[in-house]
């Protein structure tokens, strides 16, 4: 599974193609089980050299509750940074962000300690 | 013709080129013409023989002084930009300007343009063929910018510390 | 410090407006995507993990009050209320919008301030010793050298698009505090028998995916000739450094593929055929920047400040700070006193735009206007009267500026790492939190005496992991975060490349395997040995021992 993800060119936020629009949750993301499908869209992407920086597909797969990037450098990105929770996607809270930041333990290996610290 | 911008006196305007540039395997053709270094010390003598202007094209890996005999009888020196990032003919601008004396064209070619244009003007180049949609006004504005400069290259621009001494 | 003059801020506010055009062509489309990068990184300017991130330009490390307020304006107005001092000496803003860049550069234009060159395949930002002007060690002040290179480079049109990066580091001192040997040009100051100023000129050093260490490649230039001869080195790098692998493109690889006689012959060759008469400084320019960095007066003060002694013997917390953050000065009477942004369990080298203010009031009140920013990522008031350092640690104190905590185990250098930059492997602030909340305790911290660990989030070492006494190095093995381990690194005098010390290790193992290591230490150590001390003598192996032996 796959979703397409890119930055805004006018001031570098993350984004995710929803299929209609580049929004910046990833919860909005629309997800691509059709290999061809997602490569049209990136090549389409690609094409908007005016709003977008660098398109790109990432993995994605299911996980507690939803739906997460498998690497740990993209759901930083859908997140925000680890040492500031109060910066980044992740300030505003709520459901979607859980999900995301849940997934950090999900695809750890077993008895990892999670190094991120929630005071 | 296709079209240069030359850079001169403080003006820069589209000139028509008369120069054809022409590949190694190509047969050269009437006029006036620019080759690659290999072909101009091949058939250099014999092409400037029949009394025409041949230029000549290096790559960013050949060196300007290879032609140091031969330079008073080249009117262009064609260097080559294979990507923009390659600034080595910046420093071969510079060496045929300021230490082999070279008087003729220096025009700049590949994937040449407008935000280079602050540094191939001061290198010592004088005419460009870029691959933008840019035109010679934005060129004029771009090279004269600058009111001051630190240091000094291959232009006639003062470094500001000589400015700083004429206070 | 330099003053800037009317043709610096005219030079500045030309590229103000030339940036903003490029920003207005990119925005257009006029340009792609790949030829706006360049143009927006020589103006500092990075795409990172979240946001655009803008590298202000801090010459040599140097601010005075006004600079630094400046700073955290547009920290407050255009980021979020912080910025991060680095091992380069730069601030960087991790929030940028390119909407607002240009507006940014306008405003840090009107005080002097800039993004010129902070990144980008130029000559970047010059360092130099951060005791410049305050030490009695050195020949003379290296940052008048340093301000004479940054004219000279400043949109050097034959050195824009070099093969890579090239960084310059000066020192005036024979104790080096600015890492000259891992620089692609080093530069040292020495004086001849007959008074005259010479260079002793290092070229080919630099971290990174392959480190070296520089080499010399000239004892003894004549300081006049500094500027043709630089001009020498670069063309010869610029001609023939690699330009076929990013990874193979910087001056330390072609010192080593041509050799340092071969390299410092071309050199010789090139700056024989230069103009030197047009291209080194004259005379009247030299001292006319020279004037700029003359000492401000001084008081004339007795060595021992009564008043600071009896407020040391007061004040427990004050004595500690004076014994760890507090320097001699050249200057009787006065000290250089460290300003540690390493926070116990805060973000290395992170300063919020409040702590930026009281740093500028405390710099324009007790330290002649002046504060400086050190490659440890740390701040540093150069000239306080040892009668004022109680006040100073009061106003540190009440910004939480005070961590007592210099050159010690929790004095740690990390890169932002992957919470932040496009090009980690893996994160480094979370590493370096763990490691100084084990070791918060101040009066074991002082026990263990100097200790540099450095991180870094992936090989381009910007946490100089390679000369960290213990250096630390994030990796992805299969897609998780593990850290590899070196020791014996250093970066002063007795500069050395650190030592793999065993397979890497998870994050959860490397907060433990630093309590493993300093066992180790406080176990083997002789009287007086630092832990770099007792590494040389024993070598890797009780070390190595106390990490991964069975036993854990």
């Amino acid at each position: 599974m796959k979703a397409l993800t890119a930055n805004r060119l006018i001031d570098g936020e993350v984004v995710f193609w929803t299929g209609e629009t580049w929004s910046e949750r990833f919860a909005a993301a629309r997800l691509f089980d059709d290999e061809s499908a997602a490569e049209a869209a990136e090549a389409h992407a690609k094409s908007n050299v005016t709003e977008l920086i660098e398109p790109y597909l990432i993995d994605v797969s299911a996980v507690d509750g939803g739906v997460a990037p498998i690497s740990y450098r993209e759901r930083l990105r859908a997140l925000g940074p680890t040492n500031k929770l109060e910066h980044g996607k992740q300030a505003a809270g709520g459901a979607d962000i859980a999900v995301l930041a849940a997934a950090h333990g999900a695809a750890r290996s077993k008895g990892r300690v999670d190094l991120i610290r929630r005071k | 013709m296709p079209k240069l911008i030359r850079w001169s006196n403080g003006e820069a305007t589209w000139v028509e080129d008369p120069f054809t540039d022409v590949d190694d395997d190509e047969l050269v053709p009437q006029g006036e013409v620019i080759v690659s270094l290999a072909r101009f010390q091949r058939e250099g003598a014999e092409l400037l023989a029949s009394g025409r202007g041949v230029g000549v094209r290096l790559g960013s890996d050949e060196a300007p002084e290879t032609l140091v005999l031969d330079l008073p009888r080249i009117p262009v020196l064609a260097l080559s930009f294979p990507k923009f990032r390659d600034g080595r003919s910046y420093s071969a601008a510079r060496v045929a300007r300021d230490r082999l004396g070279y008087r003729g064209e220096i025009r700049a070619v590949g994937e040449v343009f407008l935000e280079m244009a602050p540094q191939l003007s001061r290198c010592g180049f004088d005419a460009f063929a870029p691959t933008d949609n840019s035109t010679p006004q934005q060129w004029a504005r771009s090279i004269t910018r600058f009111r001051h400069v630190y240091q000094r290259a291959s232009d006639e621009r003062e470094p500001a510390f000589v400015e700083r001494m004429g206070d | 410090m330099y003053r800037y003059d009317d043709i610096d801020r005219e030079i500045l506010a030309d590229r103000v407006a030339e940036f903003r055009e490029q920003c207005a062509r990119r925005l257009a489309g006029d340009i792609t995507e790949e030829q706006f990068k360049p143009l927006r990184l020589k103006n500092g300017l990075y795409l990172q993990l979240h946001a655009y991130m803008l590298r202000v330009a801090i010459p040599y490390g140097v601010l005075d009050s006004a600079k630094l307020r400046r700073l955290a304006h547009v920290a407050r107005t255009y980021d979020r209320g912080y910025g991060h001092f680095t091992t380069r000496t730069n601030l960087q803003l991790h929030w940028i919008k390119l909407r607002d860049a240009a507006d940014i550069l306008e405003s840090l234009a009107e005080v002097g301030l800039h993004a010129i060159q902070t990144s980008g395949n130029c000559i970047r930002n010059l360092t130099a010793d951060p005791h410049a002007g305050a030490t009695a060690d050195e020949v003379d002040d290296p940052r008048v050298w340093a301000e004479v290179i940054r004219q000279w480079s400043t949109f050097h049109p034959e050195f824009s698009y070099l093969p890579r990066k090239f960084k310059i580091a000066v020192t005036g001192s024979p104790t080096d505090r600015a890492a000259i040997r891992v620089y692609d040009i080093g530069l040292r100051l020495l004086r001849d028998d007959d008074g005259a100023l010479s260079f002793q000129v290092l070229a080919g050093g630099g971290l990174g995916r392959s480190p070296h260490l520089g080499s010399v490649i000239r004892d003894r230039l004549p300081a006049k000739h500094l500027l043709s001869y630089l001009q020498a080195i670069l063309r010869v790098y610029n001609r023939a450094g690699r330009r076929d692998n990013p990874n193979k493109a910087r001056i330390k690889i072609l010192v080593a593929a041509l050799g340092v006689a071969e390299f410092s012959r071309q050199v010789e060759e090139e700056w024989e055929l230069t103009d030197q008469a047009s291209i080194d400084l004259p005379d009247t320019e030299l001292a006319r920047i020279r004037a700029d960095f003359q000492p401000a007066a001084m008081a004339v003060l007795p060595p021992v400040s009564a008043a600071f002694e009896a407020a040391k013997a007061a004040d427990p917390a004050l004595a500690r700070f004076a014994r760890n953050n507090v320097t001699a000065h050249k200057q009787p009477g006065y000290g250089l006193v460290n300003v540690s942004l390493k926070a116990i369990g805060e973000t290395p080298g992170d300063c919020s735009a409040d702590q930026m203010d009281a740093v500028a009031d405390l710099a324009e009140r007790y330290s002649l206007d002046e504060v400086r920013v050190t490659y440890e990522q740390n701040l540093l008031l150069p000239h306080v009267k040892l009668d004022d350092v109680a006040a100073v640690h009061a106003g540190l104190v009440a910004a939480g500026l005070a961590t007592p905590n210099i050159g010690l185990i929790s004095d740690i250098i990390a890169c932002p790492g992957l919470d932040y930059c496009a090009l980690a492997n893996a994160r480094a602030i979370p590493i370096a939190q763990d490691i100084a909340r084990r070791f918060a305790d101040p009066a074991l911290a002082e026990k263990i005496g100097q200790l540099n660990i450095k991180i870094s989030g992936c090989i381009n070492a910007c946490g100089h992991h390679h000369v960290g006494h213990i250096g630390i190095l994030g990796v992805d093995k299969k897609g998780e975060e593990f850290y590899q381990l070196t020791l014996g690194g250093a970066a002063d005098d007795d500069a050395a490349l650190g030592q793999a010390l065993g397979p890497a290790l998870s994050a959860d193992r490397v907060a433990p395997a630093i309590d493993d290591l300093v066992a180790a230490y406080l176990r083997e150590r002789r009287a007086g040995e630092r832990f770099i001390d007792t590494f040389r003598r024993t070598g890797l192996a009780p070390f190595k021992e106390a990490v991964y032996a069975e036993a854990h």
